[in-house]
């Protein structure tokens, strides 16, 4: 087996991949909602550019945990310097910041925070899709009454 | 074309540069987010919060300006300049450099 039929191998696998998301996507549509109606120019723009990072994060989570995690060390290092400090305060006082929070979580839908084990897809990715595809038609309603407060 | 036929047109189309300046405006975008010079702008929150994770990966992308902001400041280090234009790409040959 040559280089260049391993790489093919790669990129099959790959397409497959990206088959895989398309179907999970269809089959849930809360994961890939309808664009707001009449949107157009910006709006639209923005729309797609949020689907795009969410795809993005739920379709590569191996990737964008190590990523995450490379910019939260970096992060945390920087901290301990003066300016990131000063830049640190700043940010945790900034009522834009908690907006933009909001918009990530939403996007995320917070599948790259906690456990996950190295080079590896989070806990809580899995977790999420299955919640997803499994309890697709299950009446929400009554779970969210048994669900604490602050679950997801 | 494979991995072991490379070619020089490759270096042309790289846009490494293009990453460099996305991220060092992305940074510009958390200082803005953190009030840097306009706090009359930012609305500020009374309740005083921890640094997270979230926070922490603002400052990573923060910390990656900076570093960014540096190595065009030290390109251009014999003319002193305060605020050095970071949007201007340099020359090709030295994208092509880079990638050889």
């Amino acid at each position: 087996m040559n280089p260049e039929v391993l790489i093919g191998m790669l990129a099959e696998l790959e397409r497959i991949r990206e088959l895989t998301l398309n179907l999970i996507e269809r089959e849930t549509p809360r994961l890939l909602p309808a664009p707001p109606d009449e949107a157009c120019g910006t709006e639209r723009t923005v729309f797609d550019l949020l689907l795009g990072a969410r795809r993005a994060v739920l379709g590569n989570p191996a990737a964008a945990r190590g990523l995450h995690d490379l910019l939260v060390a970096e992060g945390r290092r920087y901290a301990n310097t003066p300016d990131g400090a000063r830049l640190r305060d700043g940010l945790v006082a900034s009522e834009a910041v908690e907006n933009l929070r909001r918009v990530w979580e939403t996007l995320s839908l917070n599948v790259l925070d906690g456990p996950a084990a190295p080079n590896a897809a989070p806990d809580a990715w899995a977790d999420l899709l299955a919640d997803a595809v499994i309890g697709h038609g299950l009446d929400d309603s009554i779970l969210a009454r048994l669900r604490p407060e602050g679950f997801a | 074309m494979t991995l072991t036929d490379p070619r020089d047109a490759l270096a042309e189309q790289s846009n490494f540069i293009g990453y460099l300046v996305g991220l060092a405006g992305l940074a510009r975008v958390v200082h803005a987010l953190a009030g840097d010079g306009q706090s009359s702008e930012v609305s500020r929150s009374d309740v005083p919060r921890d640094s997270d994770d979230f926070v922490h990966v603002l400052l990573g992308l923060a910390s990656l300006g900076e570093a960014i902001e540096r190595l065009a400041d030290s390109a251009k280090a014999p003319q002193v300049q305060p605020n050095p234009p970071v949007e201007s790409p340099p020359p090709a040959s030295t994208t092509m450099r880079w990638l050889r």
